[in-house]
């Protein structure tokens, strides 16, 4: 067991932070302005595809970086490190999409869609959850008719992130109504575009319209968009899992790990709850920062014991449901000690975007533990995967 | 960077479980009950002769030469096995008379032949050039030292400076407690952290047997979530039952993981060693504590028993939390410490 870095690492680490401090943007992201926020999410994209930083984890004979399980580690943390949001926008494209169409697609699904996510020319959504099927994603049930060599949508969509901007979605659908769930799945590429798609625009509990609800009236998507089998839609959208090995993971660690620090040092200024003394003079804030602090450095060791069985066994192990389930967890116990620090001013509501956002931070932070497969379902994994328990 | 155990430290956690599963299983805390110490001499002596107390000791000093992370994967299987006796305080003590170059005395502690108890200062003790206030002696019955250790400092206690000490019953049965009034008690010798950080040392190895504890009792607990059946099926089917059992999982995965990064960081002396070994001992204790309350809980009614080892979980755990500080004084340091 060893926590050090190669000579050729820590030169990877020193080129990765000096291009990342040079070029990361700087300016605030667009929160209402939904063209203008796309228009900035794929700007960084391409910049970081321009000096050869895109695809950080895709092999090379995909444009991609190709970078080693620790390379991709380092390029994470120091992502992180540096406040950067997440990919947003584009995180769908790059880290779903593109590891499913490289595992799955023809060459010429390949040839014409990976070269435009990687250079940050188009944004990719996912049409998975149905108002029916959240948790269990296999009874969806929005219809995929084949009609020569077409294949006709109809049905309904929802939690689809940045579909009002998108212009591709890897859509499931079921095209065999006989069979049992998981196998009458097919995985197809939509064309965001195409006449019949309806979208309409979710409003979250933090008043943002990330989220939508996509419509499909007869939507006629060609055949040939059909990634994998017709029918074989759940075997290839569970093929991606192994994707990043967990690295991508690293730099929400290394995020909280600001944020915490953040929260401190606004602890220091803002006004404790005796009204007198500072917020950190108090005992239970101090010791519930000090906890915070020790769960965040967990996570790491948690991120870091994980990334060393990829290296081993190739692929992550169900173990990543634990890091999942105790970065919600952890997240939400720091923003709801973050709204205790506001005390009275918990009610003034500042978007998470806006420095000092910790409100908006507070409200978006219930979302973390449904997200991606909820906290209870992440809890059926490690017991039925991790535990060996009865199901 | 890799944090899985190596073959040569796979072997160290081999041999230690079938030592311990062979020569101190959980029952003899039960066959000890009454006896004035926890650990029988003949016991210790093997212990001493397998290289526990020196593990993490350099060779030119008398021990096996391994790092804490070595020392740290031995007292997780002591703590997952509730093998009772003063381990760390033994290991601490060989540690500080080696440093302080007493090699006779460090390899007669090394040798498994002088036990050494921890004096745990009070609120308000001192543990400087010489020691005063209440001291909580942890395992005194058949020790020949005793080590107090504070963030500073470590010192090595003769027996005599102890003689007096009140007997108290003890929450644990795997604990012998007494406590002592010393005034201005002039240690044998005295380590300074700058010269060696033994009180961190103790820290990971006291989040290495609470990482134990919770690792044990969540296996435990889900072994009984399998073969407990209830309305007609194994309660592990239940929601309740198995995500609380997820939930230990977790809980030992992020205190296994940290514990390692911590030992790891004092081996490698980097710059955040003091955050990561306070860390892995804040993270640890809540999930010994934690998971040995669950697993009372899976087990209802037997778990409640004197016969079960659910309750031996429970009070181990807690004995850990109140040696080498409390968590309330861990957690009130790790605001102070520069992490990385």
């Amino acid at each position: 067991m060893d926590l050090t870095f190669t000579n050729a690492d820590n030169d990877f680490r020193d080129e990765v932070r000096t291009w990342l401090e040079a070029n990361r943007p700087r300016e605030q992201r667009p929160i209402h302005d939904r063209p203008a926020m796309r228009e900035y999410d794929l700007a960084w994209q391409q910049k970081q595809a321009a000096d050869g930083w895109a695809g950080i984890s895709w092999p090379t004979e995909y444009g991609g970086r190709g970078a080693s399980l620790i390379q991709a580690l380092i390029w994470f943390e120091e992502y992180g490190r540096q406040g950067l949001p997440g990919i947003d926008a584009c995180f769908v494209g790059q880290s779903h999409a593109a590891p499913t169409l490289m595992a799955n697609a023809t060459a010429a699904q390949k040839a014409f869609h990976l070269p435009k996510i990687l250079a940050g020319e188009v944004i990719w959504c996912q049409g998975f959850s149905e108002p029916d099927a959240g948790s269990d994603l296999a009874s969806l049930q929005t219809k995929g008719e084949i009609d020569g060599d077409q294949l006709v949508v109809t049905g309904q969509k929802i939690w689809t992130s940045f579909a009002d901007v998108a212009d591709w979605q890897e859509l499931l659908v079921r095209t065999d109504r006989d069979a049992p769930k998981h196998k009458g799945i097919t995985w197809v590429i939509c064309d965001m575009k195409a006449p019949g798609i309806e979208i309409r625009e979710i409003e979250t509990m933090d008043e943002e319209h990330e989220f939508c609800e996509v419509f499909y009236d007869e939507v006629r998507i060609p055949l040939s968009s059909v990634v994998g089998q017709v029918n074989d839609g759940w075997r290839v959208a569970m093929s991606t899992l192994s994707f990043e090995r967990g690295t991508a993971f690293t730099a929400n660690q290394v995020r909280l790990a600001k944020v915490v620090e953040d929260l401190i040092e606004f602890a220091r200024r803002h006004v404790g709850p005796d009204g007198r003394r500072a917020a950190i003079e108090d005992d239970e804030i101090a010791r519930r920062l000090g906890q915070s602090r020790a769960e965040v450095a967990a996570m790491r060791a948690m991120t870091y014991a994980g990334i060393s069985r990829s290296a081993t066994q190739g692929t992550p192990g169900p173990e990543g449901s634990m890091i999942k389930l105790y970065y919600a967890d952890l997240a939400q116990r720091i923003y709801v000690l973050a709204f205790d620090i506001l005390g009275e001013d918990g009610l003034h509501f500042l978007n998470r975007w806006v420095p000092g956002g910790w409100s908006g931070s507070y409200l978006y932070s219930h979302a973390i533990s449904i997200g991606g497969g909820t906290s209870e379902i992440q809890r059926n994994i490690i017991g039925d995967r991790v535990l060996g328990l009865p199901r | 960077m890799n944090l899985l155990p190596s073959d040569d430290q796979q072997e160290i956690i081999h041999v230690v479980r079938s030592f311990l599963a062979a020569r101190l299983p959980t029952s003899s805390i039960r066959d000890r009950r009454h006896e004035s110490s926890c650990i029988g001499n003949d016991v210790w002596a093997e212990c001493g002769g397998l290289g526990w107390f020196g593990l993490g000791l350099a060779e030119d000093l008398g021990g096996i030469g391994y790092g804490l992370t070595e020392e740290a994967l031995l007292l997780r299987e002591i703590g997952r096995h509730l093998a009772s006796g003063p381990f760390i305080a033994t290991i601490l003590g060989a540690r500080v008379a080696a440093l302080a170059g007493q090699s006779a005395i460090s390899q007669a502690i090394v040798a498994g032949e002088a036990m050494v108890c921890l004096a745990e200062p009070r609120a308000g003790a001192v543990v400087a050039a010489t020691l005063s206030g209440t001291f909580d002696l942890l395992d005194a019955p058949g020790a020949m030292y005793a080590v107090a250790a504070v963030a500073d400092s470590a010192v090595l206690l003769s027996a005599d400076s102890i003689a007096h000490a009140q007997t108290l019953p003890s929450i644990d049965p795997a604990l012998r407690l007494s406590q002592v009034e010393l005034h201005d008690a002039v240690p044998l010798f005295c380590v300074e952290a700058t010269q060696d950080p033994v009180f961190l040392r103790g820290t990971v190895l006291v989040a290495a047997m609470m990482t134990g504890i919770a690792e044990a009792t969540r296996d435990i607990a889900s072994q009984y979530a399998k073969d407990r059946h209830q309305f007609g099926r194994p309660i592990g089917i239940n929601q309740a039952i198995k995500h609380a059992c997820a939930d230990m999982a977790t809980r030992s995965e992020a205190a296994g993981s940290q514990l390692l990064f911590a030992a790891l960081s004092i081996d490698e002396a980097r710059g955040d060693r003091d955050f990561q070994a306070t860390s892995a001992r804040v993270v640890a204790s809540h999930a010994a504590i934690e998971n040995a309350a669950v697993n009372v809980q899976v087990h209802g009614g037997i778990g409640y028993t004197f016969e079960h080892d659910a309750h031996l979980f429970v009070k181990r755990a807690r004995v850990l939390d109140r040696m080498l500080g409390s968590s309330r004084s861990h957690l009130a340091s790790l605001l102070h410490m520069s992490g990385s």
